[in-house]
């Protein structure tokens, strides 16, 4: 069999195990997994618009929080199911989106990266401050639940469609003239790709995602505040995630979620008032010392080839 | 409504916008030098304060006279970053530049919630206000106010006269016509990140005795000084001053006619104003 057919076999029997995983292990183990499966969608969405068109976003926690309020509102206000919810929450990220997109990606340079920096305090000042609507500092509770199973399921789900989907743009044109503008807009542009256009789809995707999975988070929580949906590490985490594995492939997001997911697991625990400086130190090093992340790092020792786009 | 009410905004939001103008002023001019956005300046500015918070509560020193050790020590810690950092990835694209000082900024905050805890601290300096007709002119904040304009024109004098302030012009225009010239681009560019830090520094040292502020403070800092020089113009050392005067005004009659956690978000909404309609800023050219 060729290295193809292993892939392919790897892969079912991942994903036969983690079909099964949540009827055999106990809870707390598949309330890992679910985090987990949340923290690969979150990062693989930074990684469509930051990683592909090369335009960092710091505030991509702005679009979870966007979720995660609109679902927890349409629940609590309209007694919506969550999943229509989300779904609505997701939608609305996007609208949003693609107006802010417009403005923020038209200019070269890091005018976007401090800019989303901007925008995520910004919704969290006025979620704190529109207090009838969203109850303030005070935060929503939504009703209570019992399946863990139901929301592993969702977030699987979300994950399986974001991974799918990254690929999909990886290898297809679209995907081609969003890595060409990143090495080289002027050239883009004059090759006649309308790079706007596509710097705003790829945003307007990624924020779809951190949106849907804001209102499962929601859901499964049944309480948000501000801080909560807003915090800055959620975006960092994005960041971390998407850079530790590698930035602009299909597996780089994943392999850094699940790793640091692991490695938060075990240590950071024990310390959770450095938990940021672990993050904040783990970035500086990973961009002096291996910036394109493992998978750069695998296809160096021959173990990934060269060529691997994904 | 009272017109001295709207005068005394105005003036209270000047004098404070001087004291942006020096942070604002050193993140121009590593941007002018490196094209790379310091990330961490607030943070560099909330470790002024601390510098200042420090040596008040442990030695009851003056804080106007911490800055004559909140400015070094700045201005070392800048040179280490630019050395051990910053020095790496300037001729990297904007991406590495900017995660990597976004990870130090990180690291900064949780140093300071981790030393100096999460309580929001003051320096209690010169209470009271000295009348001028019918506004209010506080006296902690114009004597942060005159020491803001001093250090400006100091640093507006060395830029201008000093071989160093010459080098560094050079370098901002154009990095290899200044090394065909000679100048040492590398050590131009740790002059600079050291200068600009150790303004960030002094700007810290004051606005802490006029505001009370935490460790986790800097990125709202750091937002304040891109849309100062957003406004202003990328780049322009004067238009830091101008873009600080808009900001510093907007945030003070914000604060007054919203609420202090709305001034952030009028902050944010100017920068995309300005991003929308006037990309170059006051003084600076569309690109």
């Amino acid at each position: 069999m060729n290295r193809a057919q292993w892939g392919w076999i790897a892969l079912a029997v991942i994903v036969a195990a983690l079909v099964i995983a949540p009827f055999v292990l106990p809870a707390y183990r598949t309330t890992f997994l679910l985090f987990m499966f949340m923290y690969v969608t979150l990062a693989s969405s930074w990684n469509i618009v930051s990683g592909y068109t090369g335009y960092v976003s710091f505030g991509h926690a702005s679009f979870f929080g966007i979720g995660a309020y609109t679902a927890a509102l349409l629940i609590l206000r309209a007694g919506a199911h969550w999943l229509p919810a989300s779904l609505a929450g997701a939608a609305l990220a996007v609208v949003f989106a693609l107006p802010l997109g417009f403005i923020l990606l038209r200019l070269r340079g890091p005018y976007f990266a401090i800019s989303m920096l901007g925008l995520s305090a910004a919704l969290e000042m006025i979620a704190l401050s529109w207090t009838p609507l969203t109850r303030g500092g005070a935060g929503l509770n939504l009703p209570p639940h019992q399946s863990a199973i139901e929301m592993y399921f969702a977030m699987g789900l979300a994950m399986t469609a974001v991974i799918i989907l990254s690929r999909k743009i990886i290898t297809s044109k679209f995907g081609l003239r969003l890595v060409a503008l990143r090495e080289d807009e002027i050239a883009a542009e004059s090759l006649g790709i309308n790079t706007t256009a596509h710097k705003v789809a790829a945003f307007a995707i990624s924020a779809f995602f951190p949106a849907l999975v804001g209102g499962f988070y929601a859901w499964y929580l049944s309480y948000i505040d501000p801080n909560s949906v807003f915090r800055p590490i959620l975006s960092v985490g994005m960041v971390i995630m998407t850079m530790f594995g590698g930035i602009g492939t299909v597996l780089g997001p994943i392999i850094g979620a699940v790793f640091l997911n692991v490695i938060s697991e075990i240590f950071w625990v024990q310390l959770p008032e450095l938990h940021q400086a672990a993050f904040g130190g783990l970035i500086v090093l990973v961009i002096l010392v291996m910036p394109g992340g493992v998978i750069r790092l695998l296809k160096d020792r021959g173990i990934l080839p060269a060529n691997w786009r994904t | 409504m009272d017109l001295s009410i709207l005068a005394q905004l105005v003036l209270s939001g000047i004098l404070l916008g001087a004291i942006y103008a020096l942070a604002a002023a050193g993140l121009n001019l590593i941007f002018g030098v490196m094209r790379v956005v310091n990330v961490a300046h607030g943070d560099l500015m909330m470790l002024g304060a601390y510098t200042t918070i420090f040596l008040y509560e442990r030695f009851d020193l003056n804080p106007l006279l911490s800055l004559f050790i909140s400015i070094p020590l700045l201005f070392a810690f800048g040179w280490l970053i630019q050395r051990a950092l910053v020095n790496r990835v300037v001729n990297q694209p904007h991406l590495m530049s900017l995660i990597l000082m976004w990870g130090m900024s990180l690291v900064i905050i949780n140093a300071g919630l981790y030393f100096f805890t999460a309580n929001t601290r003051a320096v209690p300096y010169l209470t009271g206000a000295i009348p001028l007709g019918d506004v209010a002119l506080s006296r902690a904040r114009g004597v942060a106010f005159v020491a803001a304009a001093l250090i400006s024109l100091a640093v507006w004098l060395f830029l201008q006269r000093s071989k160093w302030g010459k080098a560094i012009r050079a370098v901002a225009q154009s990095a290899e016509m200044a090394r065909v010239c000679g100048i040492n681009v590398e050590r131009v560019r740790v002059v600079t990140f050291a200068l600009a830090s150790a303004l960030a520094g002094a700007a810290g040292t004051l606005l802490i005795t006029i505001l009370a502020i935490n460790p986790s403070v800097g990125p709202t800092f750091l937002l304040k000084g891109f849309a100062i020089i957003v406004v202003g113009g990328l780049g322009s050392f004067s238009g830091a001053f101008i873009g600080a005067l808009v900001i510093g005004v907007l945030e003070s009659l914000a604060a007054f006619f919203l609420d202090t956690q709305l001034a952030e978000v009028v902050i944010f909404f100017t920068l995309i104003l300005f991003l929308l309609v006037r990309p170059g800023g006051i003084m600076g050219v569309e690109e």
